[in-house]
């Protein structure tokens, strides 16, 4: 059989579909936001140009940035290895815990050691919270989608103890810890408005998980596990062991966007500092079609979206889940395009 | 009237996607005659037949049965035009009986008491009629291969197929059992059947057609009467012009003799001794194999498919452990090591499945390439891949090997069939190795490449390398081995020297006679 030369995928093409959703999507929204009575021009401009008009906008759309670019992490690098961690959320709030367990627990500490140790206890809080799902994977081979949602659920639970155990702020009125030790606060980059150092982690991030993935021989073993598990254990590669590292790792990068919450944003913990932060993840990591190089990229497109959302709301009083409802078109019509493609 | 054909192809292209299959082939069927259809692998012989059964839509070219044009949409279409076909893999019910499955999908007389028996008085004369004899109240599972073949062919002419395609029958036969289907096919063509014979060995059709048609790459090249060709005629038709016919292992090794002998070593590079799989069920998956492989030397592992041959080589690779003996390589006990050390200390491994055991698709051509060897210096240095030497190397195999892609970056699930074989015999032959496990090398290879790979294996035998050539393909083990261990319900019963080997030997040990020591 004589194999012609397929033509190659130029950045372009793969631009093209993207491009293609996110316009339908804003014109089918457009429609509804138009039949609200709404000023359709006005929306779209709000919702795209919020994060670009003033600095204000633009360390807000970073801000958004940091945890969605981390939560879409902890989902993509476990679905290079064919797992499906969907318990970033959980992850997030157990890793809080542990980096406001360390600040509580350290007040006095100096930055110098409070904010690595910080950072630290939510990593590993967070890994530790993979571990389970990975262990049972590996021992009893329970299906990781189903264990990792599940405890989401119990960490629910755990904060809410936490958070109105022996270390609740009296003077909160919702489920809040007296705040961690003033060492822990993550520095100011930039301080009115101000942006926290945060964002220079979420991008080291970025650059460990994409060299992680492409460049060492670890990586390679994910990449292997993930494109045909029954091949790469043939020629040696312990698969169930990548499986439980992968979601481990992951564990550890959503403890650590827990931790940044903590340390950056909230200095204390916080009953909900999760938002929906990994539902927008999952969106992301979907989106980017799991490709590491692309979600810093998706992420961000994303939160100039949802910074976009809520001016729109305070302007134009056009209820934020407009953009919600973007944000899904733009995930079903990118993947609807590789369907189209194939036929 | 003998010679004026009963069914005329004309024309025929089909291509896939970019790729064409088929360009301006015709072939033709006259009544009563054995036609064989013969060519390497990718040469079309199947997709041609595949659409005169409807399978496959043709894109352009016609077709004619008994001198008027007909399109056909469907199998069930082609069984309306008396034209059955009976494929490589048998679709076979394995718990019903033979009679249910011969008239599964077809109108049954007594629909709702199933009283099968007036079905069984027309498949007995059909029996009778054909010389096919099979108890049909037997379950199909606990038959032999050749037996379930002749099921298979009572089921296409009890469905009224007046023309037979065959494709690839005597896969998976012995030699008596192809014997005997030569001869059933004899009886058939006498009692007015034509039929179509798809096979790639040369041997086949030149002891049972009457004519023989040869594509190459899609095309036509030539057709020929049995008794106006030689052999010579065939082989370059098969092959094309490019391949040195005089060089070529195929061709010229079982000629000879004993080739390679002299390299075998004294010492014993690959020790099995009293190696047990027990299963779930009674029936243990491995029994008691021993065996010493030596360094240069080929040893066979003939056999039905799905005696062990597969769970021989996992175990040798320790992707399955046994459940009692020793395996020792190199005087080394190598049970405790897991199969990442295995591959590191000079196993190589091309294995059976190759989709399902021996590719990523979803990953790249180099990162297939490298697979096994990927913590190994040059690939990889101090944690990290060094992927501009991996790279390097990936373009020099895809050129030394012949595999049609556009580069070490291509996404693994472009390639085709044969390609995907090449990159895993690339990856086999790209480091230096003790010893080589092969289970079906050449499964979907075209004859310059398998001639490729025989000779790939020659020259590392010369070098030391001891080989474990397990095969469904009786012909590739007879021309390479040294000797031929049978393999039989996960039982060695017998080994040979090459000095006898005996095709019919084999044949009779294959299914479960025990050699005479």
């Amino acid at each position: 059989m004589t194999i012609m030369a397929k033509s190659k995928p130029t950045i372009l093409n793969t631009l093209i579909p993207y491009v293609a959703a996110i316009l339908i999507a804003l014109a089918a929204v457009g429609v509804f936001i138009a039949l609200m009575g709404f000023d359709v021009l006005k929306a779209y401009y709000t919702i795209l140009f919020t994060s670009f008009r003033t600095p204000n906008g633009f360390i807000q759309t970073l801000l958004k940035f940091i945890p969605l670019v981390l939560q879409a992490y902890a989902f993509t690098v476990p679905l290079a290895a064919g797992k499906f961690n969907i318990g970033g959320e959980g992850q997030l709030i157990v890793g809080a815990i542990g980096a406001a367990a360390v600040g509580i627990l350290l007040p006095d500490l100096p930055p110098l050691l409070l904010i690595p140790l910080v950072l630290l206890g939510g990593i590993v809080a967070g890994a530790l919270w993979g571990f389970i799902p990975g262990w049972l994977l590996y021992k009893f081979n329970i299906n990781e989608i189903l264990t990792t949602v599940l405890l989401n659920f119990v960490s629910f639970a755990l904060i809410n103890y936490v958070a109105t155990g022996p270390w609740r702020d009296p003077a909160a009125g919702h489920p809040t810890t007296i705040p961690i030790g003033r060492g822990g606060y993550l520095p100011l980059l930039v301080d009115n408005p101000p942006l926290h150092a945060g964002i220079i982690i979420a991008l080291l991030v970025a650059v460990a998980v994409y060299f992680y993935t492409t460049r060492s021989t670890a990586g390679y073993e994910l990449v292997a596990t993930g494109a045909n598990p029954r091949a790469a254990g043939v020629f040696g590669i312990n698969v169930k062991y990548m499986f439980v590292l992968s979601i481990v790792i992951a564990g550890g990068i959503g403890g650590l966007s827990g931790a940044i919450e903590v340390s950056g944003v909230q200095h204390r913990l916080i009953e909900g500092l999760q938002h929906n932060f990994l539902v927008l993840g999952l969106i992301i990591g979907l989106i980017a079609k799991g490709n590491n190089m692309a979600v810093p990229f998706v992420a961000f497109f994303i939160a100039v979206l949802e910074v976009g959302a809520s001016a729109m709301q305070r302007t134009l009083m056009i209820p934020v889940e407009m953009v919600f409802i973007v944000e899904a078109l733009v995930l079903l019509f990118v993947l609807l395009s590789d369907v189209v493609r194939r036929k | 009237m003998a010679d004026t054909p009963i069914l005329v192809m004309k024309g025929i292209r089909k291509t896939f996607d970019k790729s064409v299959a088929l360009d301006d082939v015709s072939f033709e069927l006259n009544a009563r005659e054995i036609h064989g259809l013969l060519g390497g692998n990718g040469a079309g012989k199947t997709t041609l037949m595949n659409i005169l059964y409807g399978l496959y839509k043709k894109d352009s070219g016609e077709i004619s049965l008994h001198e008027k044009k007909i399109n056909i949409s469907s199998p069930r279409d082609a069984l309306h035009k008396h034209i059955g076909m009976v494929h490589q893999h048998f679709l076979q019910i394995t718990s019903f009986t033979v009679l249910e499955n011969i008239v599964l999908g077809t109108e049954i007389h007594n629909k709702y008491s199933m009283d099968l028996s007036v079905e069984a008085t027309k498949i007995q004369a059909l029996q009778n009629r054909f010389n096919l004899a099979v108890d049909l109240n037997i379950s199909i599972g606990d038959l032999p291969m050749g037996t379930r073949q002749k099921v298979e062919i009572l089921k296409a002419l009890y469905r009224g197929a007046e023309i037979l395609i065959l494709d690839e029958p005597t896969t998976n036969l012995t030699p008596q059992e192809v014997d005997d289907l030569f001869k059933s096919l004899r009886v058939m063509v006498d009692q007015d059947l034509s039929i179509v014979f798809i096979t790639h060995k040369l041997r086949e059709v030149l002891s049972v057609c009457d004519r023989i048609s040869v594509l190459r790459n899609g095309r036509n090249v030539v057709t020929l009467k049995r008794d106006e060709a030689n052999e010579e005629a065939f082989v370059r038709g098969m092959v094309g012009d490019e391949m040195d016919i005089q060089n070529s292992v195929i061709f010229s090794r079982g000629k000879s003799g004993q080739i390679g002998a002299e390299h075998i070593r004294a010492e014993v590079c690959l020790h099995l001794d009293q190696v047990q799989l027990a299963s779930q069920g009674s029936v243990p998956r491995l029994k008691d194999i021993s065996f010493k492989l030596r360094h240069g030397e080929i040893l066979g592992i003939a056999g039905v498919a799905g005696n062990g041959q597969r769970d021989l080589a996992e175990v040798i690779l320790g992707i399955t452990l046994p459940t009692g003996g020793k395996v020792e390589l190199d005087a080394k006990d190598i049970l405790a090591m897991p199969t990442n050390q295995r591959l590191e200390s000079g196993i190589a491994y091309i294995p059976e499945d190759r989709l399902l055991d021996g590719f990523l698709p979803k990953a790249s051509v180099a990162h297939n390439l490298i697979l096994g060897f990927h913590r190994k210096a040059p690939y990889s240095s101090g944690g990290f891949i060094n992927w501009n030497t991996v790279h390097r190397t990936a373009a020099e195999l895809i050129k030394t090997y012949n595999i049609k892609t556009s580069g070490p970056s291509d996404v693994g699930g472009n390639l085709s069939g044969g390609n995907i074989q090449r990159v895993l015999i690339a990856r086999a032959f790209s480091k230096p190795a003790n010893l080589l496990v092969a289970h079906n090398p050449t499964r979907g290879l075209d004859i310059p490449s398998m001639d490729f790979v025989y000779s790939r294996i020659l020259e590392e035998k010369k070098k030391g390398l001891a080989t474990l050539l397990i095969s469904e393909d009786l012909d590739e083990l007879l021309l390479l081995c040294d000797r031929i261990a049978v393999l039989y319900r996960g039982e060695l019963v017998g080994t040979l020297d090459r000095s006898k080997f005996e095709k019919y030997e084999i044949g009779r040990m294959m299914s479960g006679y025990r050699a005479e020591e």
